[in-house]
């Protein structure tokens, strides 16, 4: 059989998701002898950069001329583009600010005055190119992508699952931090995947994931200013991964 | 005539970064290292934040380096309001940290750099070529990721160590379970030193002023700073021994300490007697000999000894921490207040500094990062102008190549260096 022709890429990041492959210790020498990693620079020296791929797996936000151009290529010579990660389907942490400050400001504020390079509020892929299929998390957990990988050989896209991360925290009894511990937790209207990694250890959900489809994003929010949490508190941490929040949104 | 050789992107490094060499006829006249990365702006967009959440969006600069961004933030933000913690959350620290330090190195010793010893294009065909090799790499990597996710609750961005204190106590199933772990790739550590042990095929390169925390303290923390040839200072005065530049062509800023380019890292470390522990004895003393006065070329092997020291100290912690079971824990309560808190730890690539400024509300009012890489910029950038006057006349791709070799000799981490602040 054929090897499916992967590239797999970075824009704006941490290479956090690109590292989520490499840490797949277990599978990453099936994983070699399975794909052909034709464009993989974190791993790879001598990619060629006309290639074609069967699918495009791409990390981070879209936020300087240089990403985008990179961005259109791997669209342009690839099947499938998959959205690696928080970054490439929200915009991730770089995005925080988006809504309250100018780019310039930013910029200023670590470079200083004088002569910069561009660069633009950190964007969603999905604002620019079609995406084929997203894996979420900051950092993705790595059955979603081992399931990717594994459908990819099937010539198919694995399924994908629409709940919160309270479901899961349920499932595994973990004490409900929001409501027993008055804590700002998101676990409402963040999707799930995780398995509840960060309310299992007793810590809030930060929302790395991003929104669930169908959030009903103002109980969550009636329900944190109920509990004494003011809106800008409450608006600066759902805007940590997500910038864009339809805060009247109910379901 | 002038010309320039690009090399574009770098390859088998963490991040987005190029050269450009400047050549006039066959004479190299300058090198000029890219650092591309796209900026994220952390210290910008930290500011109005509470310091709450300071070391979890921080620790979003770097996957490789998460986990000792993370630990820094913690006791930057904790040195500000004068916490100090229990010794169970002090020394699951420096256990997460040394795991991290284990994955770190042996990602890129293994993956990203044994390659070039067998002369591949990465580690696709090192799959195929030195299958045994490459799964001993990975089984330590494997080893220092379960230690980040077992104590960090996460692999990558650990979530289970705070301001204070713990979300919760690593138990001692967990603790046994790293350690049988640990001691099954002690084998392949204690031997790494020898196959990253040969020079690479290069010339002869600048002494490094290599600069490393005094020895580091638990977690791989100090409060001084030691540099070649003696100088030294207290971390909280690293603005007044520091120089910062903004290059027109880098996203990251040139660093100089005490008007030097400083080397930081796993060769500084060794030279300065930064150690996590004894090394693995034997022929390993002679080697040491060799590369404690080597040039940048000795770094990769410093890395491969440093593999060991750090899994001996990660069992080392395992067996302290299962001693004192059950007593010994108990997070501090945090309470906000006006004031600095500067703390510098040493990271896989070199000393790493975070310094936050808060107001009377806990309010974060400045931001401050300096990462391994931006200190090392400098030093890459005078050996990459050497190396390139060094080859002058030579095969572009040949030079190329040696370029790239010389790269990952400094194993830059470029999402890291790009987030330096104005001083």
């Amino acid at each position: 059989m054929k090897r499916p022709r992967l590239a797999v890429a970075g824009l704006t990041a941490c290479s956090g998701c690109q590292l989520t492959l490499l840490n797949c210790e277990e599978e990453l020498p099936e994983i070699l002898r399975s794909f052909e990693l034709v464009y993989f620079p974190m791993a790879e020296s001598g990619n060629d950069p006309q290639a074609l791929f069967d699918a495009a797996i791409v990390e981070g936000a879209v936020s300087t001329p240089g990403d985008l151009a990179t961005l259109f290529r791997l669209r342009h010579a690839s099947r499938l583009l998959v959205a690696f990660g928080t970054c490439a389907l929200f915009g991730g942490v770089a995005a925080m600010n988006n809504a309250w400050s100018g780019r310039e400001e930013l910029m200023r504020g670590v470079y200083g005055e004088g002569e910069r390079f561009e660069s633009f509020p950190p964007s969603r892929f999905s604002n620019f190119v079609s995406v084929d299929f997203s894996i979420t998390g900051c950092p993705p957990e790595k059955p979603e992508l081992i399931a990717l990988l594994a459908a990819l050989l099937a010539g198919t896209l694995p399924p994908t699952s629409s709940y919160p991360v309270c479901t899961e925290c349920r499932s595994r009894e973990n004490l409900c931090l929001l409501l027993e511990r008055n804590e700002l937790c998101l676990g409402p209207i963040i999707q799930a995947g995780c398995n509840a990694r960060c309310p299992a250890t007793g810590i809030v959900c930060e929302g790395c994931r991003g929104p669930v489809r169908e959030a009903n994003v103002a109980q969550e929010l009636e329900l944190l200013l109920e509990r004494g949490f003011t809106r800008e508190e409450i608006e600066r941490r759902m805007s940590r991964f997500t910038p864009e929040w339809d805060y009247g949104q109910r379901h | 005539m002038g010309s320039v050789i690009e090399i574009n992107p770098f390859t088998r490094v963490e991040g987005h970064g190029s050269v450009k060499l400047y050549l006039d006829g066959t004479r190299v006249e300058r090198v000029e290292l890219c650092l591309t990365e796209s900026p994220r702006l952390f210290e910008s967009l930290l500011v109005g934040r509470s310091y709450a959440e300071i070391p979890e969006i921080i620790c979003r600069i770097c996957s490789l380096c998460s986990t000792i961004h993370k630990v820094t933030a913690l006791l930057a933000v904790e040195k500000a309001f004068g916490v100090e913690v229990s010794q169970v959350t002090s020394l699951s620290r420096e256990l997460i940290a040394t795991g991290g330090l284990l994955q770190s190195h042996s990602l890129h010793l293994y993956c990203l750099l044994l390659p070039d010893l067998l002369g591949l294009r990465g580690v696709a065909e090192l799959a195929l070529a030195a299958p045994e090799q490459l799964k001993g790499g990975l089984a330590v990597k494997r080893a220092g990721n379960l230690i980040q996710e077992t104590v960090g609750g996460r692999l990558i961005h650990p979530v289970n160590v705070t301001l204070g204190g713990l979300g919760h106590r690593v138990g001692r199933d967990a603790l046994l379970q790293l350690r049988d772990e640990l001691e099954a790739v002690l084998p392949v550590c204690r031997e790494a030193f020898r196959l990253f042990s040969g020079s690479p095929p290069l010339p002869q390169l600048h002494l490094p002023y290599c600069l490393a925390l005094d020895p580091a303290a638990p977690p791989l923390s100090g409060d001084r700073f030691r540099m070649t040839g003696g100088g030294s200072f207290p971390v909280e005065a690293y603005r007044d021994c520091l120089t910062e530049s903004v290059l027109p062509y880098s996203h990251a800023k040139y660093a100089r300490i005490l008007g030097r380019e400083p080397t930081v890292g796993a060769l500084a470390r060794l030279n300065l007697g930064t150690s996590l522990g004894p090394g693995p004895g034997g022929a390993f003393e002679t080697v040491k000999e060799e590369i404690v006065a080597r040039d940048i070329r000795g770094n990769n092997v410093a890395q491969a000894v440093e593999l060991f020291q750090a899994a001996e100290r990660s069992l080392a912690l395992i067996d302290q921490l299962i001693a004192i079971g059950r007593d010994g824990a108990g997070n501090v309560k945090v309470a906000a207040r006006n004031g600095r808190g500067t703390a510098a730890c040493e990271a896989p690539r070199g000393t790493l500094i975070h310094s936050y400024a808060f107001d009377d509300a806990g309010i974060c009012t400045e931001a401050d990062v300096i990462t391994p890489t931006s200190l090392n910029q400098g030093a890459l950038s005078r050996d990459l102008l050497e190396l390139a006057r060094g080859m002058e006349g030579g095969d572009a791709s040949q030079t190329g190549n040696a370029l790239e070799r010389l790269i990952r000799c400094y194993d830059p981490c470029i999402s890291c260096s790009v987030h330096v602040v104005k001083l």
